[in-house]
């Protein structure tokens, strides 16, 4: 009999969630493999070669601050580094990476195979194994098998999966790979409910067949810093640029015409795909009198050849797409190196993971990425981050890092996640934050590595030097506050000369810099450089200036802050139902009992309870919030 | 989510000793099992069919006593005010037969309605939204034709349309906005900060008049009040007596006998008024006619008219002046009424400045039917007598509406000032309290929205 090998937890796929998976558990000191079909395929980004954007960017800031991968790796590999949205405001301000894909590849590669505790090993797993309602172990398609206490799977879109393209359509995965088989039977039949999802990509294109004059630049910013802590002020001085295209008329006709042949027409494939990716064919159909749609033309590394074609995803027949791409101007003499396709593959059903990525049907199953039914490289990792992290506390006897929506983007992914009930993939954006003053991208240490630190991502010295950081900032905005400024003479000439009001009585170093146009190094200047010590960087000055302008918002958003935090705070299903609940209808009860919901702000978000109830059930509960805290603190 | 109870519930709908008869309501699944059990049709239709009216007996099961003779009435879900199959005895309005009926009803498969039940089920069904919920319970408890007026005019809907139609304005701005900002490389038109202000403040204009209209509307609701002002000794309790038709307020030729403020309730036309008789002003002189003094004030702040009391028999004094004073303080609609009338008068006109002023003695009751009068014409100079403008909200819904107010002042002051997410944020709010105050579901998803709106995506 084979003997079989034993590992605490066991990850899955070795796409942008299994990677942070395996990296969470390992760095926290437990013996982890990682398993994946193809060792030369991880991290992959089989789509956009690109990572950060509103909402995303926050996630890979936010990875970052707990102990992630991503931003580390991103950093070191892009081609291209930006800001978006920077007219519009600080909460919705945010990084975008174009990214050398191969090279991104190679140094996630290097930093598994040199994780300390980490094991890779090449292997198509076709079967869970499970004992007593409990994860085991894994089976391979090789028949050789594992046994683990935890397992992570990560399958993203391989499950099952069929590539579609026109009306071809075969048995396949991502970029060429095979399908994930066996695995999606093994699952339902430990009572693991399934759904079809789909996703598509567009056409890639030789760099030399393309007519720039006719394309409008896009560069990069060399002032944009990085995704990292340690990289926010980085310069990147070396980039490449992007490109603009767009479709006219021709354009239009060209898919007009070949619409019969579109997948979306042939009904061949499911319709459950991303909203905020549609085909260029969806387009068209959805949006008949629009004309002119954007493409953007973007590199795929610093030596490849191919050019990605952002907004003309589609799953047309080869000449469809040829006939599409070469009707845009300046793509005319386009040749077209891979074709787009669709890719159809099983997701879980809605309502079976917890906001820990712990599965609700076995225990000792944990679950991140594409599979958990979402979309995004961003949106992977940080659930990956999130599984690997809870599988290693709970083999540890800790208490599960349960994020909330009050503190990161992670919580609000969790969150939604656990509760997503429509068809199509979830994906982050700042719509999806109702905190979003708070949760801004400047603000992601500040916010979260204390938990990376208590967790034990963040080491010592990383964590004294960003709490020094911070308490820069949080010092500097307490020491405004208490400063004064008085109307003198010299003052209120000094005030004139900025454009802003006069001054009638004292204000503090706050009021003033709350005034339009004024800066913090104009407070600085009026208040006297010298006496004091001013704040030089940047960041740290961009982050005062934000508070300082907006602190009305930041109030008011605190006060709903603390009202969700302690809706949070009320864990479900609730263990002892107090006598006095018994009035709430039968629904109600259920609802509060049964494992279908994490916590009680996700019934009062989802509408499940009246306000008549919910004012009963504080009422009752209040009591016993003294004991449960305002959130889990990790001992140890 | 619905959350609609499967059990059935009954309870008495009409207000207790109202009226002559009294109606029963029982709504649930079972309802018509519940009647079928207890209730003999006299005629020949079987019994239920669906939106009939029935005469016959309700009958006590067991011993086959005949409780009331009573009138059956049957609504089918969800056509119903509930939403749920619904049955409406009405019985004789005598609180013991009213009581056996009920009774019969719960112990046949009926539970008793928590308070409000009934309304919460049709809320909860889809039958009402939050401004009709509380419609119904002002008309059950409504004491004038215009209190009812109101309720009614209310269940048809038309403030919250008003407010729904506010806020898809609103929303519809929002979802412009959050689109340009969750997708800044999708080439959203981007927003004109000048049109978008301008808007906004005419959506401002238009909700601000909708607050007053509810200001006016609880004004209403509970009773416009009215307050008697006067020194000491003026008469305004005798006023107030005369007014009732009964000894309500102490009276005694002693300066200084009301010492608190005294409210009751009558009907001028179809108005519902609570008069209030308040302590005489003058410099106090002791602490506890300086708290009476001080509450006076505060009548005054909430009165929505006042009564100016002067003792037409004696010399103005310096009481009288305050009193004066206190009128134009107010600056809110009054009536100046030269009282003791049936006495030789010391009080020279034009103590009065030029005012008109009513001529009264409360001894007697001459010329307080002209007060009544005026009055009456006050209420419909104020406007409010357009029940068709009048808005009712109850307190949370109130806050809503402030809260609304406040977060659309914000935008429209930050507006081409303030970043745009910030702008966002005070939309978002100004929406989501909109949907509070009519009750529409609290869960704005612009991101859905968006997605039907624009065409996003790579
Ligand atoms: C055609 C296409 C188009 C896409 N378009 C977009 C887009 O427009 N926008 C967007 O945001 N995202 C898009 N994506 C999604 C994006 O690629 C994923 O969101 C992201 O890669 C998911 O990461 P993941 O870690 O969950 O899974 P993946 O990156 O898919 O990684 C899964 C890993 O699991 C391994 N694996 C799977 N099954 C097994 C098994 N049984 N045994 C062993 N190993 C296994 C695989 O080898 C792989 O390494 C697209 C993906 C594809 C394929
Ligand atoms: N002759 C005459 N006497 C009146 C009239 N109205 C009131 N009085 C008398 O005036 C005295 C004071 O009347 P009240 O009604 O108590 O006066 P008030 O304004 O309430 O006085 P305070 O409560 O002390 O502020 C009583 O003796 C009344 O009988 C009137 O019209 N004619
Ligand atoms: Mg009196």
């Amino acid at each position: 009999m084979q003997k079989i090998e034993k590992y605490s937890v066991i990850v899955v796929g070795a796409g942008h969630a299994g990677c942070e998976a395996a990296l969470a558990s390992s760095r926290l000191g437990i013996d982890t493999l990682l398993l994946t079909m193809n060792l030369s395929t991880i991290a992959l980004m089989p789509c956009n070669p690109s990572i950060g954007g509103p909402g995303k960017g926050h996630l890979v800031r936010e990875i970052g601050a707990l102990g992630g991968e991503m931003p580390a790796c991103i950093d070191e590999t892009c081609v291209q580094m930006k800001w978006l949205n920077t007219s519009k405001g600080p909460a919705v301000r945010s990084r975008r990476a174009q990214a050398d894909k191969y090279l991104y590849r190679q140094r996630m590669t290097q930093t598994l195979f040199t994780a300390a505790n980490l094991t890779l090993r090449q292997g198509h797993v076709t079967e869970i194994v499970v004992e007593n309602g409990c994860v085991a172990g894994v089976a391979l398609e090789t028949g050789l098998r594992f046994s683990c206490d935890r397992l992570i799977v990560t399958s993203g879109t391989y499950l099952n999966s069929r590539i579609i393209l026109g009306r071809a359509s075969w048995p396949g995965g991502p970029h060429d790979q095979r399908a994930a088989t066996g695995l999606s039977e093994s699952l339902q039949s430990h009572g693991v409910a399934l759904r079809r999802l789909q996703t598509a990509t567009p056409p890639r294109i030789l760099k030399s067949s393309v007519d720039f004059s006719k394309l409008s630049e896009l560069p990069g910013d060399p002032e944009s810093g990085g995704f990292l802590w340690e990289n926010r002020l980085r310069h990147y001085d070396r980039q490449i640029s992007c490109y603009l295209a767009f479709t006219d008329a021709d354009s239009v006709a060209a898919v007009r015409r070949n619409l019969s042949e579109s997948p979306l027409v042939l009904e061949n494939i499911t319709n459950d795909g991303p909203k905020h990716c549609p085909s260029i064919d969806r387009k068209i159909i959805r949006f008949p009198d629009m004309v002119k749609h954007q493409i953007f033309v973007e590199p795929e590394g610093w030596q490849s050849e191919e050019l990605y074609l952002q907004g003309l995803t589609t799953a047309m027949p080869p000449t469809a797409q040829k006939d599409i791409v070469s009707s845009v101007k300046g793509l005319e003499n386009a040749v077209i190196l891979r074709y787009g396709y669709a890719i159809e593959y099983d997701a879980l059903a809605p309502g079976l993971i917890r906001k820990t990525m712990e599965n609700r049907a076995i225990k000792g199953l944990y679950s991140a990425g594409q599979l958990n039914g979402t979309s995004g490289y961003e949106e992977a990792a940080a659930q990956g981050l999130i599984a690997g992290i809870n599988a290693a506390l709970a083999l540890k006897g800790r208490p599960s890092y349960w994020p909330s929506r009050t503190n990161s983007y992670i919580g609000v992914l969790v969150d939604d996640l656990s509760t997503w009930q429509k068809p199509e993939p979830y994906r982050i954006t700042p719509g999806h934050a109702e905190f979003r003053l708070t949760l801004r991208d400047d603000s992601a240490e500040r916010r979260l590595t204390e938990d990376g630190y208590r967790i034990g991502l963040v080491n010592e010295a990383r964590y004294r030097v960003i709490s020094s950081w911070k308490m820069r900032i949080e010092n500097e905005l307490e020491r405004l506050a208490a400063l004064s400024l008085f109307p003198s003479g010299e003052t209120r000439e000094k005030l004139v000369q900025l454009g802003t009001g006069d001054l009638k009585k004292r204000v503090s170093g706050c009021e003033i810099l709350q005034r339009p146009g004024i800066s913090y190094s104009d407070v600085k200047n009026l208040l006297g450089e010298n006496a004091e010590t001013w704040l030089s960087a940047a960041d740290e000055i961009y982050s005062i200036e934000t508070e300082v302008k907006y602190s009305g918002y930041f109030e008011r958003e605190a006060e709903n802050i603390v009202q969700t935090r302690f809706l949070e705070s009320i864990r479900l299903p609730l263990q002892i139902l107090d006598q006095r609940l018994k009035v709430l209808s039968p629904q109600t009860i259920e609802l509060l009992t049964s494992d279908k919901y994490d916590d009680l702000n996700q019934l009062v978000r989802k509408n499940c309870l009246s306000r008549s109830e919910l004012a009963i059930l504080l009422i009752v509960l209040q009591k016993d919030l003294t004991a449960v805290g305002e959130t889990e603190v990790l001992n140890d | 989510m619905s959350k609609v109870r499967t059990d059935t519930i009954a309870a008495v709908a009409t207000p207790p000793g109202r009226s002559a008869i009294s109606l029963i309501r029982v709504s649930g699944p079972a309802a018509f099992e519940v009647l079928n059990r207890i209730f003999k049709t006299g005629g020949k239709k079987t019994f239920p069919l669906p939106h009939c009216a029935y005469y016959g007996s309700i009958i006590e099961p067991i011993a086959g006593l005949i409780a009331d003779k009573v009138l059956v009435t049957t609504f089918v879900a969800p056509h119903s005010y509930t939403g749920e199959n619904l049955v409406e005895v009405s019985t004789h309005g005598n609180i013991v037969v009213v009581s056996k009926v009920l009774q019969i009803i719960l112990q046949n498969g009926a539970r008793g309605a928590e308070p409000g039940e009934f309304t919460r089920r049709a809320f909860l069904n889809g039958k009402m939204d939050l401004l009709e919920v509380e419609a119904v319970s002002q008309l059950l408890s409504a004491d004038s034709m215009s209190q009812a007026r109101l309720a009614l005019n209310q269940l048809d809907g038309l403030p919250s349309h008003f407010v729904g139609r506010i806020r898809a304005h609103l929303l519809d701005h929002l979802v412009q906005l959050e689109a340009s900002l969750n997708f800044p490389e999708d080439a959203i038109e981007a927003i004109d900060e000048h049109i978008l202000a301008r808007e906004l403040k005419k959506i401002r204009a238009e909700l601000q008049i909708f607050a007053d209209n509810a200001r006016n509307g609880s004004m209403v609701a509970g009773g416009l009040k009215v307050a008697l002002l006067g020194r000491p000794n003026s008469g305004k309790s005798s006023i107030m007596n005369y007014m009732l038709g009964r000894e309500r307020a102490i009276v005694t030729d002693i300066a200084g006998t009301t010492r608190d403020t005294l409210e009751e309730s009558l009907m001028i036309g179809n108005y519902a008024i609570k008069l209030i008789d308040t302590a005489g002003l003058r410099e106090p002189g002791d602490r506890i006619e300086a708290i009476g003094i001080e509450r006076t004030r505060r009548a005054v702040d909430d009165a929505f008219a006042l009564i100016g009391v002067f003792d037409g028999s004696s010399q103005p004094d310096s009481d009288d002046r305050l009193v004066l004073a206190e009128l134009d303080r107010a600056g809110k609609p009054c009536i100046i009424l030269r009282n003791k009338t049936d006495l030789p008068q010391q009080l020279p006109d034009n103590f009065f400045g030029g005012r008109d002023q009513l001529q009264a003695s409360a001894l007697n009751g001459l010329g307080l039917e002209q007060l009544v009068a005026s009055l009456s014409a006050l209420i419909s100079q104020s406007g409010l007598g357009g029940y068709e403008e009048l808005v009712l909200l109850g307190a949370q819904q109130s806050a809503a509406l402030e809260r609304a107010l406040a977060s659309l002042d914000r935008a429209c002051a930050g507006i081409g000032r303030m970043y745009q997410d910030m702008l966002a944020i005070d939309l978002e709010e100004t929406v989501r309290e909109l949907g509070r105050v009519n009750g529409e579901t609290v869960d704005v998803n612009t991101l859905d929205l968006i997605f039907e709106r624009f065409c996003i995506g790579k």
